[in-house]
């Protein structure tokens, strides 16, 4: 039996949120719950999260340039509308292709777009706008899925932001039901029970003359980072050219 | 049998005493006058059409005298109003209403005398009586199916020209051929009143009013006279069961333009309806934020247009959508943040212009509504073996530059060889593969020296993979043979 002082210092702290600073006090996540998690209707890549993304995390998406970070991010959004939840997104630099997200079966109507600054305005203010709206959103709750997408944020500038920003983005969605992605080019600020998929993309084509020469796609390498490497995979899945 | 009692229970409907008066004017008179005049004399006023009210006159005789003075008071405040009016006073509203219809000036008839009053008239005027259009907001007693004219055909292939002619019918014989209902017919034409009077409801208005003591120049300080005003307007709104479909705020200032003081007047459609105190209040205030007030404010009044109040039904099935005022307190903030067009759905136009999109206001349809949607699982032929067990493949997402990048491209046999990028952050590099060109045009029919949307384009399309880097999407305007980058595959 722990002593009593310990036990008191302990219930203060679980009081004040405080006792999952460590990750060894982490709360047990059930991942045998599907309403935990949010699923992305890719079989494979759900079978190598377990079932999906969890809800009341922070994940990222993280990858270079044509890495398939938007096409996985679109099948999320495609796979939360369909189950009748709304997602929002918040496009920092207004960069979302709405026909993409139609092809991806994205119920637009159940989608919250938030454009950020037009080419040309300073970064680190379309950051801080990208931010705060994040915030009000996640603040307003009821969302299955809210995105950020600093893809294409310079990597200085991603740390520039100020690191107390995503504890307290986590903070927020805690015990919620959403689930927070951050898309970016590197791995930034993933939580404690959040996942990281790491991606790699390679563009495939079809025929060989010039005349039947095509894109027909990416092929996409998703890597899966967990905390304490409970989940770690690597899978491959192709996306097709609508 | 039947039509005897009918009549017996007709005579008690007819209270004793009882005095109405019929005013009727002529069509094309501003709507809502002729109510106003009859609510000078009684407030139990029936309004049968917008140029046709009648009043209970109860009473009133102690007050202005008999009858016809009565009338020619009440034909004195139209005409005040500009409006020339028939008065007819009569013990029924039947008989006041078929009595104005068919005399002009003013008509007064003794109580009990009402059967012999209306006997001459003609019997169409029955049908008047019963097919004048209900208007929004007004009452319409004995308003018949669209059967009335038939049975006024009826009657006049009977042989039956007058009111009297159909009162003299025997009601039994009447009952037998058209049956119990249509008996009213005979009561109508006898003067009865078929059921009570049902006064019109004045037209409510939610508004709330506060003169401050001394002017408010923040909104801080405002946003509690606004909070003290959306609570009484609340209590208001749910007293009636009723929600604001438009919020409007009006702020007296200080400031004043000429003979009259400045009014900063707002209006606010909201895209429910709503009576939460907290939402009304959060909303007025982030609009006033992006909208302040010139000048100090010294008097403050919100009013809402009432819309009836929403019912909700939640389901203990599927997830729980944030409320309509969660939502609309949540764009009001984006707005004032992002910008008001920067926020909300987006939506697919019906155009081949390349990115073109449309933005509408974000609302999110119900929970159960999702079964009525598409429900069919994608399945396309992608012809891998390596993607999905089911042969579900995600699709491949464009990030788009919403101005396109001017870039520039080494062409090679044809082809795109080699990509330079004028802007940090994007990498060029050779080309390893590309297919293209894939020509679109269009806008060109429209004329030109006018702001063009969608502006015209003409351009060869490429998709290019550069060697060990991203995979583009340029495009060559042919018009002026420039290279832009339209977009990255990712």
């Amino acid at each position: 039996m722990a002593h009593p002082a310990v036990a008191v210092l302990e219930s203060a702290l679980r009081a004040r949120k405080l006792d999952r600073t460590l990750t060894t006090t982490l709360p047990s996540w059930d991942w045998a719950d599907p309403s935990c998690l949010v699923p992305m209707d890719v079989p494979l890549v759900d079978a190598c999260l377990r079932g999906g993304l969890p809800r009341g995390q922070l994940s990222e998406l993280t990858g270079a340039c044509s890495s398939g970070r938007m096409t996985l991010l679109l099948q999320l959004m495609a796979a939360a509308t369909r189950r009748g939840e709304i997602a929002a997104f918040v496009d920092t630099h207004d960069r979302f292709d709405v026909a993409s997200a139609a092809a991806a079966d994205v119920d637009l109507d159940r989608l919250l777009w938030i454009r950020g600054s037009e080419f040309g305005a300073p970064v680190d203010r379309a950051i801080d706008r990208a931010l705060k709206a994040l915030n009000l959103v996640l603040q307003a709750g009821g969302f299955g899925i809210v995105a950020i997408d600093l893809a294409d944020v310079p990597a200085v500038t991603l740390r520039q932001i100020p690191f107390t920003t995503w504890p307290r983005v986590q903070r927020v969605i805690e015990g919620s039901d959403t689930a927070c992605v951050l898309v970016t080019p590197e791995p930034l600020a993933r939580s404690a029970g959040g996942l990281t998929l790491s991606l790699a993309g390679r563009s495939t084509w079809a025929g060989v003359s010039d005349r039947s020469h095509l894109l027909k796609g990416l092929d996409v390498r998703v890597r899966v980072v967990s905390p304490r490497k409970r989940i770690d995979g690597d899978v491959r899945v192709s996306a097709c050219v609508p | 049998m039947t039509g005897q009692c009918d009549v017996r229970r007709s005579g008690a409907n007819q209270s004793e005493g009882s005095v109405f008066g019929a005013l009727t004017t002529v069509e094309g008179a501003p709507p809502g006058v002729l109510a106003e005049v009859a609510r000078e004399f009684s407030p139990r006023i029936e309004v049968c059409s917008p140029t046709e009210v009648v009043l209970d006159l109860s009473g009133l005789e102690r007050l202005f005298g008999d009858a016809r003075t009565i009338a020619e008071e009440l034909r004195r405040t139209a005409a005040d109003r500009e409006l020339r009016v028939r008065v007819a006073i009569t013990g029924t509203r039947t008989t006041s209403r078929l009595l104005v219809r068919h005399r002009a000036g003013l008509t007064i008839v003794e109580p009990g005398n009402e059967a012999a009053a209306v006997a001459p008239l003609p019997i169409t005027l029955l049908g008047d009586l019963t097919t004048t259009a209900a208007e929004p907001g007004t009452r319409e007693r004995g308003t018949r199916e669209p059967g009335t004219l038939n049975v006024i055909a009826t009657f006049r292939r009977w042989g039956l020209r007058t009111l009297g002619d159909l009162a003299a019918l025997p009601a039994d014989d009447l009952a037998a051929r058209l049956g119990r209902q249509e008996t009213d017919w005979q009561r109508l034409a006898r003067g009865e009143d078929t059921g009570p009077l049902v006064p019109a409801v004045p037209e409510e208005r939610f508004e709330q009013s506060l003169d401050l003591e001394w002017p408010v120049e923040e909104l801080e300080p405002l946003s509690f006279v606004l909070g003290r005003l959306m609570d009484q307007l609340e209590a208001h709104l749910v007293q009636r069961d009723r929600g604001a479909a438009v919020l409007h705020v009006r702020l007296h200032l200080i400031k004043t333009d000429g003979p009259t003081r400045e009014v900063h007047e707002r209006s606010l459609q909201l895209p429910v309806a709503i009576r939460d105190a907290r939402t009304l209040r959060t909303l007025a205030l982030l609009d006033l934020e992006s909208n302040p007030p010139p000048a100090a404010i010294d008097r403050v009044t919100v009013a809402v247009d009432p819309t009836p109040g929403r019912i909700v039904q939640f389901s203990l099935l599927t997830r729980p959508l944030p409320s309509p005022e969660q939502i609309s307190t949540l764009m009001a903030r984006l707005h004032a943040l992002m910008g008001e067009t920067r926020c909300g759905s987006p939506a697919m136009v019906d155009s081949w212009e390349p990115g073109a999109f449309a933005m509408k206001s974000f609302m999110p349809p119900d929970t159960n509504a999702i079964h009525t949607r598409r429900n069919i699982p994608r399945h396309r032929d992608t012809g891998n073996t390596s993607g999905d067990a089911n042969g579900i493949a995600p699709v491949a997402a464009l990030r788009r530059f919403r101005h396109p990048i001017p870039i520039r491209v080494h062409v090679k046999h044809g082809k795109p060889s080699s990509v330079a990028m004028m802007q940090r952050g994007l990498s060029g590099g050779a080309v390893d593969s590309c297919a293209g060109p894939w020509r679109t045009s269009g806008g060109w029919w429209e004329s030109k020296g006018e702001s063009r949307i969608p502006a015209p384009w003409d351009r060869d399309e490429w998709d290019v993979a550069l060697t060990g880097g991203p995979t583009y999407r340029l495009f060559r305007a042919r018009h002026s043979d420039k290279w832009f980058l339209e977009g990255v595959v990712d």
